[in-house]
């Protein structure tokens, strides 16, 4: 008979056995109560159990284990004389015996698996079952946890080969016990080489006292093996008890495993921890060294430290543990590096902004005053003074710095909760949450956030039956992106939604009267008006978007941070609101330009090129640049100077989204460090004005903003246009 | 010469399963039903090892355990008990009456051959 066919032979004498078995555990049980002594009775119920869950391990039968060894550890603790016999169990444990028979019955038609109509029959009388149990933690509830392979490799296999030195002095009674030295050396061979084995003879005595039957001989072996030291302590394993076993890494090995230690992922861990990991070391020996360290420290002995222990009781090397005590101090030490922060109070850091603001300004006056000067030694230490100055106020900004994750982690929280409201499976994707930006930007961006996002989950992403018939994942997802670009800081809110419509967009502006109904219009400009005051296209207005507020109160809480907003989208594949503000709101680098006797302050970070305005007839906005137009934008004319022009004048080419502007100025006065001061209420309604500045001078300048002036500006000349035409 | 080996269980088909492991692996295997039976088994012949449950009818395995080591033909002949993890006590009855070896119940064929490998040599 093949294998196969003796298992099922043996399978079905399982069948036949058990069932057996049950129907004398039936009988007992029934029999429990006619109050003769119940003892043998109640052993032959757990023989029963015992022999079920038994065999059942043996074909493989999980599920019937499982089942039977909770009825067996209730029958345990009756034998025991925990639990009495009482009716109530007999009624629990009767079903029980008819689960266990439908059990096999169901193996016989073929079933080794559960179904799930058996596996909650079975949890529900598990759930009677259980009541019996406690109050009796002796009794083990848990399920069988199936047994470890005993010749896995553990950790030491890391070290390509494993080379150990096995130290064994077998019990005197080994022999007697039956357990044969040879036998144990020879199954080591089936887990590697050995290399060299020697056979310590210095226990035999004299012939006249020699036991024949006593063994005397000890064995110094080097084994060549992958396997790790828990395999080979598992060969000793019924030996342990009685003998002397140390198992060691060849001293030729040590250096290999030093150098696993060292590369050992860094975590806190215990130097015994560490041992353990690289292999060296196996549990047992940790706990026996540790249960050591205790009763010596509760006989009141000074507490050994575990590397000497493990040592003396030769279970690893001193050049081991000396390895794993330098890894744990380094660890440490990165910890205490980590941990070197300290909380500051804002209110001080602010003052400390300021302070340094006041000190550019007076370190710009100090400067000019050198410039007049002809010292050249004046000049350097000035020179050097700006430096320092510089890196001070960028050092001082850098102190306001945080990442922009934790605004963003919030939003894991607001997506669950939002795509439950609205019936939505959304997931939200973060990246660059460790991008940083300033303390007091981040602290404003929150509600403008959450807008965007409440507005991408409600209007962007589609219902899943829509996204399916789109040929998209039923699950929508939302990303949060933050990003350093040329000194600003770009967040993105991006949905993989239906993106905007730009017909739509169109209709509706016109309806409400925002353009007319035959200008045309470029994509970014129809998905600017979004931003627009009272512009919704939502069809219904839900609980969280759709009132026609909210849209252009994240455009003024952006443009409040100096900031600027712009939609990219593509119908049917998504859209992203990109948001861009300055890194910080206190000091900015400035390109200073001239127009009469005013000053301005250009943003460097806006500002591409200069050049002269040549052929100028006073008339044209626009000029030829290598080829291109240049539209531009005089100054002069925008803030109503009127004194004398000069006669060359100059023009700052900036940099708005993409698109190249000029502004014409007078004059170009260069780099200065801007520290930002706000407008009064007065200027509040000034379009194009970011704050104003001192100089060295002590003069007053105005920051332009950009981006506000220039779109400002090509909107006056839309309606200028506009009224032409009419 | 192949090996013997002597298993007692009271269970047919833990016999069963485990004899066919045995023998696939080269071994003679007798069979008991219980400690008396495997006793009555025990004439005086060559036996390389004994695997024996503790919970049988009749004659329990730590009491079979007992007798055997003292009959002078099985004095040397190493033990196997199969136990199961929640009897910890048994575990160290087994070692006080000379059975030096375990194997943990419920177990694979190839869990029992391994320690049976330990023990004797092929």
């Amino acid at each position: 008979m093949s294998i196969d066919a003796e298992m099922k032979a043996a399978l079905i004498t399982f069948t036949i056995e058990s069932l057996e078995l049950l129907q004398d555990m039936e009988d007992s049980l029934l029999s429990l109560e006619d109050g003769a002594d119940p003892t043998e009775r109640i052993n032959s119920i757990f023989r029963a159990a015992h022999t079920i869950k038994g065999s059942s391990g043996l074909f493989g039968l999980d599920h019937i284990v499982k089942f039977t060894h909770v009825v067996e550890s209730v029958l345990d603790a009756v034998r025991e004389g925990k639990i009495d016999v009482s009716s109530d169990l007999v009624a629990v444990l009767l079903p029980c015996c008819d689960h266990i028979a439908l059990l096999i019955r169901a193996v016989v038609d073929g079933d080794v698996e559960e179904n799930p109509d058996m596996t909650t029959a079975g949890d529900a009388l598990l759930a009677e079952l259980r009541p019996f149990l406690e109050g009796n933690p002796s009794s083990p509830v848990a399920t069988v946890a199936p047994t470890p392979d005993r010749v896995e490799a553990s950790g030491g296999g890391e070290v390509e080969t494993g080379n150990w030195h096995i130290s064994l002095r077998f019990g005197e009674d080994s022999l007697r016990n039956g357990m044969d030295p040879l036998s144990f050396i020879r199954y080591l061979t089936t887990l590697g080489v050995i290399v060299n084995l020697t056979t310590i003879t210095n226990r035999i005595p004299a012939v006249a006292e020699m036991d024949p039957e006593t063994n005397y001989l000890g064995f110094e072996i080097d084994v060549k093996s992958d396997a790790g030291k828990e395999a080979l302590e598992n060969v000793f394993e019924f030996v342990r008890a009685d003998s002397i076993i140390h198992i060691l890494p060849l001293e030729s090995a040590i250096a290999d495993y030093i150098e696993l230690i060292r590369s050992l992922p860094e975590d806190d861990a215990y130097l015994g921890e560490l041992l353990v990991k690289s292999g060296v070391l196996t549990k047992r020996e940790l706990e026996d060294g540790l249960s050591k360290q205790k009763s010596d420290s509760e006989a009141s002995q000074p507490a050994q430290p575990i590397g000497e222990i493990l040592v003396e009781q030769q279970v690893v090397q001193q050049p081991l543990v000396t390895a794993a005590l330098e890894k744990q101090k380094q660890i440490k030490d990165n910890k205490a590096r980590e941990s070197q922060s300290i909380r500051v109070d804002a209110e001080r850091l602010d003052k400390l902004i300021d302070l340094i603001g006041e000190l550019v300004i007076s370190s710009a006056g100090v400067n000019l005053r050198a410039l007049q000067t002809t010292q050249t030694a004046l000049l350097e230490a000035t020179g050097e003074m700006m430096r320092l100055v510089e890196e001070v106020r960028d050092s001082a900004l850098q102190l306001r710095m945080v990442p922009i994750g934790t605004t963003f982690s919030r939003f894991q929280r607001v997506v669950r909760d939002v795509s439950k409201e609205l019936g939505k499976d959304i997931n939200l994707v973060i990246t660059g949450g460790d991008t940083e930006v300033d303390k007091s930007v981040v602290e404003k961006i929150g509600d403008p956030l959450m807008h965007l996002v409440r507005n991408a989950m409600d209007h962007g992403i589609e219902p899943a039956e829509v996204r399916l018939q789109n040929g998209k994942p039923s699950q929508g997802t939302l990303r949060l992106n933050a990003y350093h670009e040329s000194g600003t800081i770009a967040i993105e809110v991006s949905d993989d939604g239906g993106g905007l419509n730009r017909e739509r967009i169109l209709a509706k502006a016109v309806e409400k009267g925002m353009v007319a109904a035959d200008a045309k219009l470029t994509d970014q400009e129809v998905y600017a008006l979004i931003f627009e005051p009272g512009f919704s296209t939502a069809a219904h207005i839900s609980n969280l978007s759709g009132r026609g507020v909210g849209m252009d109160v994240v455009k003024r809480n952006v443009t409040d941070l100096r900031g600027s907003i712009e939609v990219d989208s593509t119908l049917g594949v998504g859209t992203t609101m990109r948001i861009r503000l300055p890194l910080t709101l206190a000091i900015i680098d400035g390109f200073l330009v001239g127009v009469g006797k005013s000053s301005f302050v250009i943003p460097l970070d806006r500002v591409v090129e200069c050049v002269e305005l040549t052929n100028d007839n006073g008339n044209n906005d626009y000029m030829d640049l290598r080829g291109e137009v240049l539209p531009f934008i005089r100054l002069r004319n925008l803030f109503c100077i009127n004194d004398q022009p000069p006669r060359r004048a100059n023009v700052v080419v900036v940099d708005v989204a993409g698109a190249k502007t000029g502004l014409v100025v007078d004059r170009l006065l260069g780099e200065s460090q801007t520290v930002i001061k706000p407008l009064g209420k007065l200027f509040a309604h000034a379009q194009g004005l970011g704050g104003s500045t001192i100089l060295g001078s002590g003069e007053v300048a105005l920051i332009l903003d950009v981006p506000v002036l220039v779109s400002s500006f090509e909107h006056k000349m839309q309606r200028h246009a506009l009224s032409i035409s009419a | 010469m192949a090996k013997t080996i002597l298993v007692v269980d009271d269970s047919a088909s833990v016999r069963q399963v485990v004899s066919i492991a045995l023998k696939g692996a080269g071994y003679d295997v007798i069979e008991g039903v219980d400690g008396k039976d495997a006793l009555s088994k025990l004439t005086g012949q060559k036996v390389h090892l004994v695997i024996s449950d503790v919970n049988m009818p009749n004659m329990d395995g730590i009491t079979f355990v007992k007798e055997l080591k003292q009959l002078p033909a099985y004095k040397f002949t190493p033990v196997i008990m199969l136990t199961t993890e929640s009897q910890e006590s048994k575990k160290q009855e087994g070692q006080a009456a000379g059975a030096k070896a375990w194997v943990v119940k419920p177990f694979q064929p190839a869990q029992m051959l391994a320690a049976v490998a330990k023990l004797i040599l092929p």
